[in-house]
């Protein structure tokens, strides 16, 4: 079965890219817009890895990503964070919250495809 | 001409005088004589002869009698004046009392001795005004050497009249600083000459009556090596005729704050003109490649170059931007290097005054750089919003040593907040005086962020990075003193105290207070004597900062000047302060039945066992030395200073080589020696103190030989 990931974000222009990507790639992919979506749909279906943006409304990535963690049933859930606030006092923050990886924007489309795909692979 | 020589050459005159008028009178009678009187002639002359002599001799008398009673005091009182005036005011003017001078002596010696005495009382005012004088400057002296900024006071010719250990600090470097030198070797000249122009016109043109800044004008400095950019001030210094007659400059470096204020705007500029052109390209090739229905495919490939190209550019250069952004250390807000200790004593004393919330302070402090009193204001509101979330009134603050960040960590029982609670809390305000500031607005302030985690042992845990301080003490403090040498009293350490129960418990278990004292010297039994001992209690595996003792002793003996070198106590700061035998059983209160803990602790031990009779306490109970502990653990080196011991454990060491400075570090180093004695098997007191047991055979054994 084709592995899955949830891509969390409200703009647009960027979910067009990434969705684009990863369905590419071959992952099975759901989008979700605010926190509370995401939340809802790992809920309803854990996928194997979350592209979780900081900044969107109702609960931010933050949130979702401790929330997440929280919870002992989707410890093994990959977790990066996609977010445009690059300094180094927020990515500690993003790891500290159990994020497994940050990644700032803009970044280069190839080498977060790459990303992914290392991590969904190693992970069988 | 002096009174005598007047006299002689008067009476001299006389004399001639009279010989001439007997002479030519006794030529003119023998002339007028008829011709055969020559018998009359001849009696005439001897006659003639006879009256010039007795009045020459006449004369003769009369003068010698007028010079000695007459001529000669005069002289005598002449010089005696000299003397009062030049040399010794309270001389008395002698004169013999057969003089025929009247009441002149009398006279003179009254004026003269009225004149000693309104001299001595007019250079008593002058000493007494003197003194208060020195004293002033003495206390001038005294604020000026506190002030954190660099104050120099000059003439008008720039010479160097006043400074302080700042300015010294900050001036040094281009050459000895030193009184009557010139300013302008030190500090550049054009700013400084600049500042005194607009001064002295503003002054000479009656504009400083009225002008905001009276006589005092700001301006940008810098040291003639180059090394230091100075915010200074100067204010001119006049006299009552309001004449200008030097100047006074403070000044603060301030290369840093320029720096990083030079550094932002570029960054600006960069990030507005910078980004024009790029985004320019971007724009008008996106645009073209959307309305472009008739294009070659050379043409579209062209184009979809210039929007790949543009966007990678405009990405690095974001990159790059931000980075250098991140780097500007200070912010607009005005931030000071604080000691952690101090920042959470003040958040402790808040919550324990307003909201009866306990705080207690844990772990090594450490200097950060930050705005004191927000800080305050944000952990005392964010603790007080945790307390009421968690049903809690019970925290723990400790400050913890990160890479780039020094932690200040909240601790409490109880649930951790949920990263959107927290968040919502920040949208408080502070007090009106901050202008509506927000706790989110000290957060951006600080260039950081709060976040809340999961602890040890179900507790959970509020951190707040902060910037690590940018000149801490100990990199400023450039003394570096000498270790104690290592000191055995074999028998103290050998003896097993009588622990029972206590020596199966875990080393973690077990409460101990690290100690360390300072002393006059290192022979007890030779009569040196403790100054100062502090210590510092460790719980449950933490160093409880806000429980610690901290003591200087008068030793009742001077402290010897090559010992200061040590220790930095002198015997001005032990004046007052109490006497071995109060402060040792206060001491012994504070340890109660903890196990002590010291690095070089034999030293210790031995100046608190000689004073256990006179002070009626007895320190009977275990103890551990880290430096044997230390030798135990790391046998392939010979290096076990307290120093080296911290550097290889990787603890900051901060305000050393005061008593509760190296305690703290002391902990620090226990602590984590805890850990590497359990890895190596040794996990009780028994075990611990067997240990020890077996390094102080080895040592024993190479004393011997």
């Amino acid at each position: 079965m084709a592995k899955s990931i949830l891509v969390v974000e409200d703009e647009p222009n960027i979910v067009l890219s990434l969705q684009f990507l990863m369905k590419k790639a071959g992952f099975d992919v759901r989008v979700a817009r605010d926190g509370e979506e995401a939340l809802m749909a790992v809920e309803e279906r854990a996928p194997d890895l979350i592209l979780l943006d900081v900044m969107i409304p109702k609960r931010d990535g933050y949130d979702v990503c401790q929330t997440i963690r929280a919870n002992p049933e989707w410890s093994d859930i990959v977790i990066i964070m996609l977010t445009a606030k690059g300094r180094e006092v927020d990515r500690e923050k993003g790891i500290a919250l159990g994020a497994n990886d940050y990644v700032t924007k803009p970044f280069s489309t190839r080498d977060l495809t790459e990303k992914v795909k290392q991590i969904l692979d190693s992970s069988g | 001409m002096g009174p005598r020589l007047f006299l002689i050459v008067c009476f001299s005159a006389l004399a001639a005088a009279s010989l001439a008028s007997v002479g030519v009178g006794t030529w003119l009678i023998s002339t007028e004589l008829p011709e055969g009187a020559q018998d009359v002639a001849d009696i005439v002359i001897v006659y003639g002869g006879g009256i010039a002599c007795l009045l020459v001799a006449t004369i003769a008398v009369l003068w010698a009698y007028l010079d000695y009673a007459i001529a000669q005091p005069l002289s005598a009182i002449v010089r005696g004046i000299q003397t009062v005036i030049h040399a010794n005011p309270d001389h008395r003017i002698e004169v013999d009392d057969s003089h025929q001078l009247g009441n002149l002596p009398q006279a003179v010696g009254e004026l003269v001795g009225q004149l000693a005495q309104a001299r001595s009382t007019v250079s008593a005012a002058i000493l007494k005004a003197t003194e208060s004088v020195e004293h002033q400057k003495t206390q001038l002296g005294i604020v000026l050497q506190d002030l954190h900024e660099g104050v120099v006071v000059c003439n008008l010719n720039h010479s160097i009249l006043l400074y302080n250990n700042r300015a010294l600090e900050l001036l040094h470097i281009a050459g000895e600083i030193g009184l009557d030198r010139s300013l302008l070797r030190f500090m550049n000249r054009q700013p400084i000459l600049h500042a005194l122009t607009r001064l002295s016109n503003r002054v000479a043109e009656g504009r400083h009556m009225r002008h905001a800044e009276g006589v005092m004008v700001s301006f940008v400095g810098s040291t003639t090596d180059g090394r230091y950019t100075l915010d200074g001030r100067m204010s001119l210094i006049l006299d009552s005729d309001d004449v200008p007659s030097g100047y006074v400059i403070s000044f603060e470096d301030d290369t840093e704050e320029l720096a990083a204020l030079g550094l932002r705007d570029r960054l600006l500029r960069e990030a507005t003109e910078g980004l024009r052109a790029p985004v320019g390209n971007l724009r008008a090739a996106a645009e073209i490649l959307n309305s472009a229905s008739d294009m070659t495919g050379e043409e579209q490939t062209a184009f979809r170059q210039v929007v790949l190209k543009e966007s990678k550019y405009l990405s690095d250069r974001l990159e790059t931007l931000s980075a250098q952004y991140r780097d500007v250390i200070t912010g607009s807000w005005p931030m000071t290097d604080i000691y952690s200790a101090n920042l959470l004593n003040n958040v402790a004393h808040r919550l324990r005054e307003q909201s009866s919330l306990n705080a207690m302070m844990t772990g090594i402090p450490q200097w950060l750089h930050g705005d004191s009193y927000t800080l305050v204001e944000l952990l005392d509101r964010v603790i007080r919003k945790v307390g009421a979330f968690a049903g809690t009134d019970t925290f723990e603050l400790e400050a913890v040593a990160g890479e780039r960040h020094v932690y200040l960590d909240v601790v409490w029982t109880g649930g951790v907040v949920q990263t959107s609670k927290l968040s919502s809390w920040l949208d408080d305000q502070l007090e009106e005086t901050l202008g509506g500031l927000t706790l989110r607005d000290v957060l951006e302030h600080h260039k950081t962020d709060i976040w809340s985690l999961p602890h040890r042992d179900g507790l959970a845990r509020l951190r707040l990075p902060l910037p690590p301080a940018i000149r801490p003490p100990s990199s400023r403090d450039t003394r570096n003193r000498p270790s104690r040498p290592e000191f055995y009293d074999f028998e103290l350490l050998k003896k097993p105290a009588q622990l029972g129960q206590l020596g199966g418990r875990t080393l973690k278990s077990i409460n101990y207070v690290v100690f360390d004292t300072e002393t006059t010297g290192l022979e007890p039994s030779a009569g040196d004597e403790i100054i100062s001992i502090a210590g510092v209690r460790v719980v449950n595996g933490r160093i409880l900062t806000g429980e610690s003792f901290e003591r200087f002793v008068d030793p009742g003996r001077p402290i010897p000047k090559d010992s200061i070198r040590f220790h930095g106590i002198t015997d001005e700061m032990i004046k007052d302060k109490p006497p071995v035998q109060v402060v040792l059983p206060q001491f012994r209160d504070f340890v109660a039945d903890s196990v002590l803990v010291a690095h070089n602790a034999a030293f210790d031990l031995k100046f608190l066992k000689l004073k256990e009779a006179e002070c009626g306490v007895k320190f009977d109970m275990a103890a551990l030395d880290t430096l044997l502990l230390s030798v135990y653990l790391h046998d392939y080196t010979t290096r076990h200073t307290l120093d080296a011991i911290a550097q290889r454990f990787g603890i900051e060491v901060q305000g050393r080589h005061t008593a509760l400075g190296d305690a703290l570090v002391t902990a620090g180093v226990f602590l984590k020696m805890i850990e590497v004695l359990e890895a190596r098997g040794v996990h009780t007191l028994d075990e611990a103190i067997e240990a020890s047991n077996t390094i102080v055979e080895v040592r024993a054994r190479q004393a011997s030989f």
